[in-house]
C-alpha cells in the first residue's frame, strides 16, 4: 500500500493518475447511487420502457409516412394527427423521466461538488500533466485554471478531471446500460446523463 | 431426487450450450452485411468502435510522442472514417434506416474525444517528462 505513493512520486506528473483514480471511483460510487436511487425503481422503469416504444412507434410512423408519401391525402391529416399525439406522448414521458431523475440527482451532485472540492484543495496551483497541444480560447481558460506562470501546455486538475468525468461516466453508463435513452438524448455533444453531472 | 437434479443439469448445459453457440453468432453478426441492425444496436457499436479507436489512439501518440493540435483533428478524420467504413462498406447498410450519416457518425463522438484526449495526456505527461 506505501509502495503506490511511491511509485507515483517517480513520476514528474503522477499526480495525473491519482485524479484519473479519484475520477473513476467517484464514477462508480454516483452510478451505484443512482442506481439505488433511481435505476432499480418501477417508476423509471416503467417510464424508460414507455419512451422507448414511443420512440420506435414514432420511427416507424414517419418511415411509413415518407414512403407512401405520393398516396391519398385523405389518410394523411389522420396519420399527421396520431404522430402528433405520439410525439407528444413521448416529449411529456420525457419530461417526466427529467422531473424523477432530478430529484435523485441532487444526491449525486452534491457528491461530484465535494469530490471537486477536495480535489481543487489538494491540486490547486499545481499542473498534474503536460499537454501535448496548445490549448486555445475557452479550453485554455479551463486547462489554465488556477496555475502560475504562462506556459499554456500546463493542464490544470480541472481539466484533467472534466476529460475523466465525460470519458468515464459517459462508457460506464453505456457499459451499465443507463445511459438515456435516443428518443431524450441527441446533438452533437451527448454528455453522460445531465442530471447525474 | 436423482430426477429432478439430473434434469437440472440437462437445463444447465443446454444454457450453457446456447451461450457457446450465441458468442460466435454474436461475432459473426459484427462482420455480417446480411445481418439485420436495431438501431440502438447498431449505435452501441458503432460507440463501442469509436472508444477502442481513442484509446488505441491516445496510447500510441502518447507514446510515440505525437506533439500538436493538428493530431487532434487527424484522430477525429481517422476514427470518423473508420466508423463510416464499417458500416458503410462492410455492414453495406442503408444510412437512411437509422437516421442518416449525421446520426450514426455522431455516436460516441465527444466521448471518445474525451477518451483520446485523456489517454494521449497521461501517457504523454507519464512516458516523457
Amino acid at each position: 500500500m506505501a509502495a503506490t505513493p511511491h511509485f507515483l512520486s517517480s513520476f514528474k506528473y503522477g499526480d495525473a493518475l491519482n485524479v484519473v483514480g479519484i475520477s473513476v471511483c467517484t464514477a462508480l460510487v454516483c452510478e451505484a447511487i443512482s442506481w439505488v436511487l433511481i435505476y432499480r425503481t418501477a417508476s423509471y422503469k416503467t417510464l424508460r420502457s414507455s419512451i422507448d416504444k414511443a420512440s420506435k412507434k414514432l420511427e416507424t410512423m414517419k418511415a411509413t409516412t415518407a414512403t407512401s408519401a405520393a398516396s391519398s391525402a385523405i389518410k394523411k391529416p389522420s396519420k399527421s394527427k396520431k404522430m402528433d399525439r405520439v410525439e407528444s406522448s413521448l416529449k411529456e414521458s420525457s419530461r417526466d423521466l427529467s422531473l424523477f431523475k432530478f430529484k435523485s440527482g441532487a444526491v449525486v451532485a452534491l457528491v461530484l461538488v465535494v469530490v471537486f472540492a477536495l480535489l481543487n484543495s489538494l491540486f490547486e496551483g499545481k499542473p498534474v500533466a503536460k499537454l501535448p497541444f496548445t490549448p486555445f480560447g475557452l479550453v485554455m481558460k479551463m486547462s489554465h485554471r488556477g496555475l502560475q506562470g504562462n506556459d499554456a501546455t500546463d493542464c490544470s486538475m480541472a481539466f484533467l478531471y472534466f476529460l475523466c468525468s465525460i470519458s468515464i461516466r459517459t462508457n460506464l453508463q453505456k457499459f451499465l446500460g443507463f445511459s438515456p435513452p435516443r428518443g431524450v438524448s441527441g446533438g452533437l455533444f451527448p454528455m453522460p446523463d445531465p442530471k447525474m453531472n | 431426487m436423482k430426477e429432478g437434479k439430473s434434469a437440472k443439469q440437462n437445463q444447465q448445459q443446454q444454457q450453457q450450450h446456447q451461450k457457446d453457440h450465441l458468442s460466435p453468432f454474436k461475432l459473426a453478426k459484427l462482420l455480417d452485411p446480411e445481418a439485420s441492425w436495431d438501431k440502438d444496436q447498431l449505435g452501441d457499436v458503432l460507440h463501442w468502435i469509436r472508444q477502442v479507436a481513442a484509446l488505441v489512439c491516445g496510447l500510441l501518440w502518447g507514446t510515440i510522442p505525437l506533439v500538436g493540435g493538428i493530431w487532434i483533428v487527424l484522430f477525429l478524420a481517422l476514427s470518423t472514417g473508420i466508423v463510416y467504413g464499417y458500416y458503410a462498406m462492410i455492414l453495406k447498410i442503408d444510412e437512411e434506416e437509422y437516421g442518416g450519416h449525421g446520426a450514426l457518425l455522431q455516436e460516441g463522438l465527444f466521448a471518445s474525444l474525451t477518451l483520446f484526449l485523456l489517454a494521449w495526456i497521461l501517457v504523454y505527461s507519464l512516458a516523457h517528462f
